[in-house]
């Protein structure tokens, strides 16, 4: 049951049932504002048939070169509409418009100690492309994984050969 | 030579900046400040570094060199882009955003060449939304540097001229400037030099907004449209050919969606929609159509639609598909048919039988109840009670037995929320609905026992919502004899949950409601902190928790509340302009529009008007001295509050309900809520008079004899327009809104509001004021005896309302709501007395006058009257305080309550809860005693 949506501004408004959930970051408005004015493709919402909103993406392109990737900022499932496959109908969306945008790959990051969504994305078809150490801050930090799919336009799967080594936060452009 | 200097190799300059830029990015001005002069002792004339000085005295509050030091520069016309960029900061931060347009216009005069120049000019006219000067420089910009961007932004300022400018209220001139847009978008196309997805898409909203949905088809249709990259055409298509009416075209094209993607909700519901309009137009396929030849490509029959989506959930069977849209189309089709007076039976079946046959497959999901709610209007009374039993039966779990698996589970809870949804919960006895909380309490801990001990804490867990609606059940039996003694029970039930739930939301926002309702915001307090509420979920959920403290007496929390919501307020409000800025930057013009009214609906939030009354109002209750009352902002706004404007930004929704009120409608629209929104703002606007006339006393107090009779009457009128309103409130639907419902916030601050006498002390204490500053004797005898009439009545009136005797917390909090009140006043009476004050006081003239002036001290003995009925009225209500919020202190009451050995959780919660009103009366009493000191000093 899943028509996706731009998300409005006044989304924000109405998806506290969403962001409350303890996995979900609440941003600052202008985070929110630049996706909206920048990549409005990228940002899309998910609402049911009573008009709840059940979860939404947000995402972004960039890079040069064989780089020019979408990138998924955030995803969120509200608790009473998981295992629908809302996540993957929404990762879906948002790798079709990185296609459309002849992007080399689709790439996230995720906390290590996430075993849900790695394993939801490892079904999706990404891999673990390199750990990123001390990604999270918090107490302690916690490591990232940049999980990575490859498009289309990477015919021989460059993109997602996995590191060997851990890079640092100012190694990742 | 300055210039000279300006031309100094960039990269050099910029290194020598550079720490400057640093320290003020990590908030260190001291630092900031000492790089600016190092800089400037060897460079006196760099534009820049004087910039950024000016900025950092902004910082510091040195406003005065900050204006100076901007000035000169401004008069020396800079023209170098960081020169400019940081003054642009200076002035944005100092909310005189004019002087950039000022400051780029001359640059741009300057370097007509040059583009960056045109932009920022550009962009200062976005700021300030002055849509006719975007226009005019964009044009100029165009003119030098000919890209389709910049022509765009002509389009675009021409657009929100239409929209929001002159042509707002002016048809024709709306139609002349949307002509003109349009013309200018189609030479793009017939110039073959459109190119981009963003200049298609304001194309297209441009013919949109000509209504020219014909050609916006033809659009996505042709080559044009091969550049929407990352729009769906055809639910783009769908939508204009609903706006031209051809459901033919959309049925067909609806078929064609569904059959390829039969999930897609919002297409199955426009569909349903075009089948009956095609049935009721008669349209048949043999008549004329717009759709050529192919009867069959479209459904004009509820049968043929029926057809359709059984032979979609056939396909889907096969498939092995479980996908709910198609199922949850059928009830959308019965909805109709009933709304339209057709027999649902003939085509549907029996419609509980539907009902069930939906809560077999999805039943174990908990979106199931989400989706059936909407639907449960197509039963009747019997015919929902009748569901809910055979929902229950269907689940197999009687009175004896839990579930045997999660899914099982899940479906219980289903069936029970469906049944509380369909009003099952209404007519029951308080024995039966106390039996029912056991049951549900148990089953809670039996799911929790057997399917959610191992899961992660981030998790909800699966049998929480047992839990959440026998929390639920307990609000409606302390609407009955049971009193606050179940709403404790609900909170002994949800704090224990949350230890084996952590980050269940719902119990936590719960929990908070009932820890307001009962007064302990201590607790509320802890659980709002869990809530981590932050950005704009202080203005959507301000009202959970901040919107209330102002009417608890903890002074302390009110402070801390206020400010974060605030500050909140305040910089987006500064930054939202950002936005406007990005959308031309990136061409998304079709958010422009959207961020536009955002703006407005964050800044016209009546949360953050009343936030900031309370601020001010909370400030004037802290001060004891005249000049703490003139640091205090406390003419805001000056009378020029748009409250026509002011929005209820509430989410409401994020309280999850069973209420069958709201199966299907959504709360924000219900007629409580709308006559709570008019509540709130008559309560505002009454209170925002105080501080206006106040502040009106104020102007009078400092304005010399000159305007002083000015004054006096601007403060004349204020009292009188405070009037007016408060027979027009009075005429209004003063009921509270009911608390039958757990959905509802609490009433509105109105109802005890209008019980204090606000407007009557403030206008006789201030027609007191005024005799004092005309020297008129007998006036002034006659009004200090009324002041003090109408002060004596305080504490009556609210003796009166006040129920000392109850042990209903419920009461308690409203009393306190009251005392609160009552305090405020005092506070009020008491910088009205530090205003006569100062006119009564011996002027300073050193030795020579040491002899007191008769007049003068007759004249403080009026005041003195004034004075010591305030203090007769303060300690009564410190009384009053101790009699409802308990005398022992906090030690002793928990030595009484440990020494009762009442080791129950319930025991723990009211020992809580009596322990946050220890707390309420301690502020109180101390604002008290400072008001007392404050009045003893004059």
């Amino acid at each position: 049951m899943t028509t996706l949506r731009p998300f409005t501004c006044d989304d924000m408004y109405k998806f506290n049932n969403v962001n409350l959930d303890p996995l979900t970051e609440t941003y600052g408005l202008s985070f929110y504002m630049q996706y909206l004015a920048h990549w409005p493709e990228y940002f899309q919402v998910a609402e049911s048939p009573s008009g709840e909103i059940m979860g939404y993406i947000m995402g972004k392109a960039e890079g040069v070169g064989e780089n020019w990737h979408g990138h998924v900022t955030a995803l969120t499932v509200s608790p009473d509409y998981r295992r629908l496959g809302l996540a993957a109908t929404l990762m879906n969306f948002l790798e079709e418009v990185s296609e459309k945008k002849r992007a080399y790959f689709v790439d996230l990051f995720v906390r290590v100690s996430n075993n849900v969504a790695i394993k939801m994305y490892t079904n999706l078809g990404y891999i673990v492309y390199r750990t990123i150490l001390e990604y999270y801050s918090g107490d302690p930090d916690e490591d990232a994984y940049d999980m990575r799919k490859a498009l289309s336009r990477d015919v021989n799967q460059k993109s997602v050969i996995p590191l060997a080594h851990p890079v640092r936060i100012e190694e990742v452009d | 030579m300055s210039r000279h200097v300006q031309n100094t190799d960039p990269s050099v300059l910029e290194r020598r900046l550079r720490p400057i830029y640093d320290w003020l990015d990590s908030g260190n001005n001291k630092k900031a400040l000492q790089e600016c002069e190092k800089v400037l002792k060897k460079t006196p004339n760099l534009h820049c570094a004087k910039a950024l000085k000016a900025l950092t005295l902004h910082r510091m509050g040195r406003e005065q060199e900050t204006n100076v030091i901007l000035d000169n520069l401004a008069s020396e016309v800079p023209t170098e882009e960081a020169t400019l960029q940081a003054m642009a900061l200076c002035y944005r931060e100092m909310q005189q955003v004019e002087k950039i347009s000022k400051l780029y216009e001359t640059a741009v005069k300057l370097n007509p060449t040059n583009e960056e120049l045109h932009t920022h000019l550009f962009m200062t006219y976005v700021r300030i939304g002055n849509f006719k000067a975007q226009q005019q420089s964009a044009m100029a910009l165009y003119k030098q540097k000919p890209k389709n961007p910049y022509y765009c932004w002509i389009v675009m300022s021409i657009i929100l001229q239409a929209r929001r400018g002159e042509g707002a209220n002016d048809e024709k001139k709306r139609k002349v400037l949307l002509n003109l847009a349009e013309r200018m978008m189609e030479k793009l196309v017939n110039d073959n030099k459109m190119e981009a997805e963003q200049e298609v898409q304001l194309y297209i909203m441009v013919l949109e907004m000509q209504l020219e949905y014909e050609k916006i088809l033809d659009l996505v249709d042709g080559p044009l449209g091969e550049k929407l990259q990352c729009s769906d055409l055809s639910i783009l298509k769908l939508l204009y050919l609903k706006k031209l009416q051809r459901w033919q075209q959309v049925n067909s094209l609806c078929k064609i969606i569904l059959s390829d993607n039969f999930d897609k909700w919002n297409v199955w519901k426009t569909y349903i929609a075009s089948v009956f309009d095609l049935y009721e137009t008669g349209v048949n396929g043999n008549g004329p159509s717009d759709v050529e030849n192919d009867v069959d490509s479209f459904d004009n029959t509820p049968e043929k639609c029926h057809e359709f989506i059984c032979g979609i959930i056939e396909d889907g069977a096969e498939n092995s598909f479980l996908l709910r849209a198609p199922y949850l189309a059928r009830f959308e089709l019965c909805s109709k048919l009933q709304e339209k007076n057709i027999k649902t039976e003939d085509i549907l079946g029996d419609k509980i039988e539907l009902f069930i046959e939906y809560f077999r497959k999805f039943g174990h999901k908990s979106c199931c109840v989400f989706d059936l709610k909407i639907y449960l209007k197509v039963l009747d009374a019997e015919q929902k009670s009748e569901l809910a039993t055979k929902l229950i039966k269907e689940v197999g779990i009687g009175s004896t037995s839990v579930p045997q698996s999660a899914d099982q589970m899940q479906s219980h809870i289903g069936a029970l929320q469906l049944a509380r949804l369909s009003g099952g919960h209404r007519n029951l006895s308080t024995e039966h609905l106390r039996a029912l909380v056991t049951a549900l309490t148990l089953h809670y801990q039996h799911g929790y026992q057997s399917y959610g001990k191992d899961l992660p804490s981030t998790d909800l867990g699966p049998s929480d919502n047992y839990a959440i609606m026998a929390a639920h059940i307990l609000f409606d039996l302390s609407k009955k004899e049971d009193g606050s003694d179940s709403l404790i029970s609900a909170l002994a039930l949800l704090e224990s949950f949350l230890t084996n739930s952590p980050s269940n939301f719902h119990a936590k926002l719960l929990a908070l409601k009932y820890y307001h309702i009962l007064g302990a915001v201590m607790e509320a307090n802890s659980l709002y902190y869990l809530l981590d509420i932050k950005h704009l979920q202080l203005d959507s959920l301000g009202y959970v928790h901040c919107g209330r403290l102002a009417t608890t007496g903890l002074y302390s929390l009110c402070a801390i509340h206020f400010d974060t919501t605030l500050k909140f307020f305040s910089s987006n409000y500064k930054d939202s302009t950002d936005h406007l800025t990005f959308s031309y930057k990136f061409g998304s013009f079709m958010k422009l529009d959207e961020f536009m009214d955002f703006r407005e609906k964050l800044n016209n939030s009546l949360h953050y008007t009343t936030t900031v009354v309370d601020r001010i109002v909370l400030s004037l209750v802290d001060c004891s001295t005249l000049d703490g009352i003139y640091n205090v902002d406390i003419s805001f706004k000056e009378n020029k509050i748009e409250w026509d404007k002011l929005r209820d930004n509430r989410d409401l929704s994020v309280y999850v309900n069973w209420e069958p009120e709201f199966a299907e409608n959504v709360l924000e629209e219900s007629d409580e809520i709308k006559t709570l929104f008019a509540q709130d703002l008559n309560f505002l606007k009454l209170r925002t008079h105080i501080l206006w006339s106040l502040s009106a006393g104020l102007e009078v107090l400092r304005s010399v004899d000159g305007t002083r009779q000015q004054n006096i009457a601007s403060m004349r009128q204020i009292l009188k327009d405070w009037e007016d309103l408060e027979n027009n409130v009075k005429k209004c639907d003063l009921t509270p809104i009911s608390e039958d419902s757990v959905s509802y916030p609490l009433p509105s601050r109105l109802h005890a509001f209008l019980d204090t006498p606000f407007r009557p002390i403030v206008t006789l204490f201030l027609s007191f004021f005024e005799f004092l500053t005309l020297d008129n004797s007998d006036e002034i005898e006659k009004a200090s005896k009324a002041t003090q009439e109408e002060l004596s009545r305080l504490t009556e009136t609210l003796e009166k309302k006040l129920n000392t005797k109850s042990s209903d917390f419920r009461e308690k909090r409203k009393g306190v709501e009251r005392i609160v009140n009552t305090v405020e006043a005092l506070c009020i009476a008491c910088v009205m007395c530090l205003m006569c004050n100062e006119l009564v006081k011996p002027p300073p003239q050193g030795k020579k006058a040491k002899k007191k002036n008769p007049i003068e001290s007759k004249l403080k003995c009026h005041l003195d009257l004034i004075i010591n009925e305030i203090k007769t009225q303060i300690n009564k209500t410190s009384g009053l305080v101790n009699g409802l919020c308990g005398e022992t202190d906090n030690r002793d009451l928990v030595t009484i309550l440990d020494s009762l050995n009442l080791n129950t959780d319930c025991a723990t919660i009211r020992k809580n809860i009596l322990l946050s009103y220890r707390k309420t009366r301690n502020e109180i009493q101390d604002v008290l005693k400072s008001k007392l000191k404050c009045l003893d000093s004059l």
